[in-house]
């Protein structure tokens, strides 16, 4: 086994970057994506503000805390409609643009113009979405079934339909452009089969979104059509059909979580391996499964339906959405192996990797559980359903992005985050995650119904445990917003590589330069070879080569002392 | 550590605790299953039985996934960490086929399990049975309404072939057949204690059917979002003991309301009310036992006093007297909005004659027809609803009617 054979002394600080360089039209990918992340957290922050709202008015069984129920109804929607559209797929997508074209050591993605033109995009839907508040928000949850939402829905309904057309068209055009980069600009030596497994995850989730999210745009046309135009797409009385839309909708939905939570499973792969030091185990398999989910996510949609479809096509249904869930078994032990006889350190980025195992698994076994239609018929629409899927897109996708925050912000930035804080952050979010949406199931089972602001006394107790989980969690965030902010000004300097991982992103200086990388990058023939004398050579080479000129003397009696950029807390 | 086959002694004691961990896996997800009665509602169908079968094989396995994944987890957290100083990597292990082939295979086995199980609760559950009660159930924002026809067949030769209640009356093993309608938008019907669920979709007819096996009153949930009182569109389902109580309890005054209707137009409104034949419960709060109403809506006022509300507020808003107040608010719902409520919630109950193409083109949230017989009843009842026990729309019974007529006359003009 190697070790590090280099002295890392302090490298100097990039200069901090100028916020003007983000607030303006750039065509850097590296911006982009930093603008991305920036916006989808905000909109992180307003879609937890809603979630909290809605936490407060379920303590009491009475509907009494918003004005009524219309108002109720309008922030469970908003709340979904955000965390969605405006937290969840333009993280990801920022991870993607800033990570994807690094670690296929290119200087860009393939359309930079249309990276850009994708970004700001999000600028005016987010702007719609918000106006709705002013003519009377979107009220009718984010699936916005007709006829509630043709006939009895305000205004803030066809301003939330023309925000999902421009987002959807974001999404759309940023998967064009990781497909086409990833298809076309790996380096050479860099198969498909020598990619990091985010980029794998990237363009399996790029490829649904090509194809999932017209079926989206088809959709909310017809609602806007009737809304606006006195179609009758889906207004029974004149030939239409209310389960056109649902069929269309969930036709984009479903396969719409795959891309919710493929870049993080991609994040995990990353995280794991390099964290425990060791390969990530069934890499094929993984990449492939990937694939898999993304082909088979697009047979499932009417399990969505299992108490409106036609009884006769449930069982399909049943049947591909079980089948779902051997891939995704295949990911889960593929990870377990992964860090099964490793050398695992608890960094921040660990600890939300393990949290994601953890509890994605939990809501994989509730996942099949609602797969099986018997047992759906009593679980449908409550909240059991809700308590299912905040497991797989918080305890999933949230973890799986806060994984990604603590792994590549040094890239990013330059700088580490704090650990002591990461930890604290960890375990808070993990406790009040459990104490949240562990009851949820319970609550679910027993009777009550999602998407209620008024519900049987007999429930108040668990809600009010419930809310409280939800406070704690809410204030959670602000830990790792602080941690970000803090370390931007005052935490240690990374150096190009301080988690001494082999893919391309980290063979060049943090932050990269403008154009990535000085010359040809060269991968390595492995993206997880670890465990190899040749492998710890090639990390030690590139950074010698990429630290070296940025190197200071360390201060003080400090002098001659080896000086690593990644010593966690408590490790 | 070496994922690999060998045959050494240290692999044996490896498969030893492989065995001892699989054992304990799999009886840990027994003892997990154990707990679904616990945290399911009490089984009042024999749908219900089978569902929570079905659950508990489910929990079963699910709950020996947990243990085995968390329980992997939690072994490596501690067997793998980091030791302080060691900046080495782990061993380069890339796979193990074999592994792959058990984790893929194992759980498509089980999966194919699943199917096959929960298709067979499914067909049964599914299956017409013999002699169904045929119920009709309407759905509408914020109440269920259910219509019944007399199975002793009493009403063959009258106007009124069947009647209507917010309840769903039933009793313990017949099998019940419901037929669901929607009048505005898409509803669910969702009885927890019996495991059934369907939606009412707008534009069709949807059908669920179960058999009560267990005496008692149960929640009816909507469970399809429909507005804002979503959360406030609950009734109960009654089932009787048997047929006979079932008769005795419900079907049999209900039929003899009918024959013999009350002359009294104040208890033919009350059973109009009590009767669900309008959406009114879903909205307001009225309590009066001797006539079978207890509403508790959330999006309307209160008509507890709506007597003497109705005299105090008919002059300051034009109506000439208490009963054209209180006819006016049913015919024409938006014109005045008591404060703390909103506007556009309450249908518009007009007459037959002006009932318009499109239903949702109404003054109110739709357009629901009140013949001015069935308004009358109701305005009559309704003014006897005050706190001192006076009628709000006067003593005498003769001069009360006319006023009353006249009052629901003047509405056609306006």
């Amino acid at each position: 086994m190697a070790s590090i054979s280099l002295p890392m002394g302090q490298t100097k600080a990039a200069p901090r970057p100028k916020l003007s360089e983000y607030l303006r039209w750039s065509v850097d990918h590296k911006i982009i994506g930093v603008q991305y992340i920036a916006l989808a957290l905000f909109f992180f922050i307003v879609g937890g503000g809603l979630a909290m709202l809605i936490r407060a008015e379920l303590l009491t069984p009475a509907q009494d805390f918003m004005a009524d129920g219309e108002a109720y109804n309008s922030l469970f929607t908003m709340h979904a409609t955000i965390m969605i559209f405006m937290w969840i797929i333009p993280m990801f997508a920022g991870f993607g643009n800033y990570i994807v074209p690094l670690q296929l050591g290119a200087k860009d993605m393939a359309f930079p113009w249309l990276n850009a033109f994708a970004f700001w995009l999000l600028v005016p839907a987010g702007f719609l979405l918000l106006l709705g508040y002013f003519v009377g928000p979107a009220a009718t949850g984010w699936t916005a079934y007709p006829p509630l939402s043709v006939f009895f829905a305000t205004d803030g309904q066809t301003l939330w339909a023309i925000s999902v057309h421009l987002l959807g068209i974001s999404s759309i055009l940023g998967a064009i452009n990781f497909i086409v980069t990833i298809m076309n600009m790996r380096p050479k030596g860099m198969g498909l089969f020598q990619m990091p497994l985010f980029v794998w995850a990237v363009l399996a989730t790029s490829i649904i979104q090509v194809m999932a999210t017209p079926f989206l745009a088809g959709a909310v046309t017809l609602l806007i059509l009737d809304r606006v135009a006195g179609t009758a797409f889906f207004d029974p009385s004149r030939g239409g059909d209310v389960l056109l839309w649902q069929n269309i909708f969930w036709f984009y939905s479903h396969p719409a979580v795959y891309i919710m939570v493929l870049p993080g499973m991609g994040i995990l792969s990353e995280v794991l391996s390099v964290h425990s030091r060791k390969p990530v185990f069934g890499y094929r398999m993984i990449a492939l499964s990937s694939m898999a989910i993304a082909l088979v996510g697009f047979t499932v949609w009417a399990h969505h339906m299992f108490t409106s479809l036609q009884p006769e096509l449930r069982i399909p249904f049943m049947i591909t959405s079980m089948i779902i869930a051997v891939p995704t078994g295949i990911k889960i032990f593929g990870w377990i192996g992964t860090v099964w006889g490793g050398k695992i350190r608890f960094n921040g980025a660990m600890l939300f990797a393990l949290g994601f195992l953890s509890m994605f698994v939990i809501g994989g076994i509730t996942g099949v559980m609602l797969a099986a239609v018997p047992v759906d018929i009593h679980l449908h629409d409550t909240y059991f359903v809700v308590s299912h899927f905040h497991f797989v897109l918080f305890g999933g996708s949230v973890f799986a992005i806060y994984a990604g925050l603590y792994h590549w912000w040094p890239k990013i930035t330059g700088r580490l985050m704090d650990e002591r804080l990461a930890h604290i952050h960890f375990w808070i979010t993990y406790v009040s995650f459990l104490l949240t949406f562990f009851p949820m199931h319970l609550a679910g089972m027993q009777g009550m119904p999602r998407r209620v602001a008024e519900y049987a006394p007999e429930f108040q107790t668990m809600n009010i445990l419930i809310s409280i989980g939800g406070f704690v969690l809410g204030v959670s965030t602000f830990i790792i917003l602080y941690n970000m902010i803090w370390s931007i000004y005052r935490g240690r300097i990374s150096g190009s590589n301080p988690w001494r991982a082999l893919t391309l992103e980290w063979m060049t200086t943090s932050p990269p330069p403008a154009y990535n990388f000085r010359g040809e990058p060269i991968p390595y023939d492995d993206p997880y070879g670890y465990g190899t004398e040749a492998s710890a050579v090639y990390i030690d080479t590139m950074a010698a080569k990429l630290d070296a000129p940025f190197m200071v003397a360390p201060k003080g009696d400090s002098a001659g002392k080896l000086e690593t950029g990644n010593q966690p807390a408590g490790d | 550590m070496n994922l690999g086959k060998s045959k050494s002694g240290a692999a044996g004691l490896i498969n030893v605790w492989t065995i001892v961990a699989g054992v304990v896996i799999i009886i840990g997800g027994f003892l997990i299953g154990l707990v679904t009665p616990g945290i399911l509602p009490v089984q009042a169908s024999s749908e219900a039985a089978q569902v929570d079968e079905l659950f508990r094989w489910l929990l079963t396995i699910g709950g020996a996934i947990f243990l085995l994944v968390e329980g992997l987890l939690l072994y490596s957290v501690i067997r793998f960490r980091r030791k302080p100083g060691d900046d080495s990597d782990g061993p380069p292990i890339h796979g193990n086929v074999t592994l792959e082939l058990i984790w893929t295979g194992i759980p498509a086995i089980i999966v194919l399990f699943l199917v096959i199980y929960s298709y067979s609760v499914w067909v049964d559950i599914r299956a017409p049975k013999s002699d169904e009660m045929v119920v009709r159930a309407v759905g509408q924002r914020y109440n269920w309404a259910f219509t019944y026809t007399d199975p002793l067949n009493r009403l063959t030769n009258v106007e009124q072939q069947t009647f209507t209640d917010s309840v769903l009356h039933t009793y313990v093993g017949r099998p019940v057949l419901l037929e669901m309608e929607t009048r505005d938008v898409n509803h669910a019907f969702w009885v927890p204690t019996m495991r059934i669920k369907q939606d009412l979709l707008a534009g069709r007819t949807t059908t669920i059917r179960f058999t009560p096996t267990r005496e008692g009153r149960y929640r009816i949930v909507c469970t399809e979002l429909c507005g804002g009182g979503h959360g406030a569109m609950y009734s109960f389902i009654e089932v009787h003991p048997d047929e006979t109580s079932y008769l005795a309890a419900f079907i049999d005054p209900r039929v003899d309301l009918i024959l013999n209707p009350p002359a009294d137009p104040v208890l033919q409104g009350a059973a109009l009310l009590a009767q669900n034949i309008y959406p009114c419960s879903g909205c307001h709060v009225l309590a009066d036992e001797d006539n079978g109403i207890a509403w508790s809506g959330l999006t309307g006022p209160s008509l507890q006093a709506i007597g003497e509300t109705a005299q105090r507020r008919a002059g300051p808003s034009g109506q000439a007297n208490a009963a054209e107040y209180i006819a006016h608010s049913i015919r024409h719902p938006n014109d005045y909005i008591v404060p703390g409520f909103a506007a556009g919630l309450m249908p518009q109950f007009g007459p037959f004659a002006q009932q318009p193409a499109d239903w949702s083109a109404s003054e109110g949230a739709y357009y629901y027809p009140m013949s001015d017989d069935d308004l009358v009843r109701i305005v009559s009842y309704l003014c006897t609803r005050t706190s001192t026990g006076e009628n709000a729309c006067g003593e005498d019974p003769v001069e009360r009617d006319a006023l009353i007529q006249e009052a629901v006359a003047v509405q056609r003009e306006q």
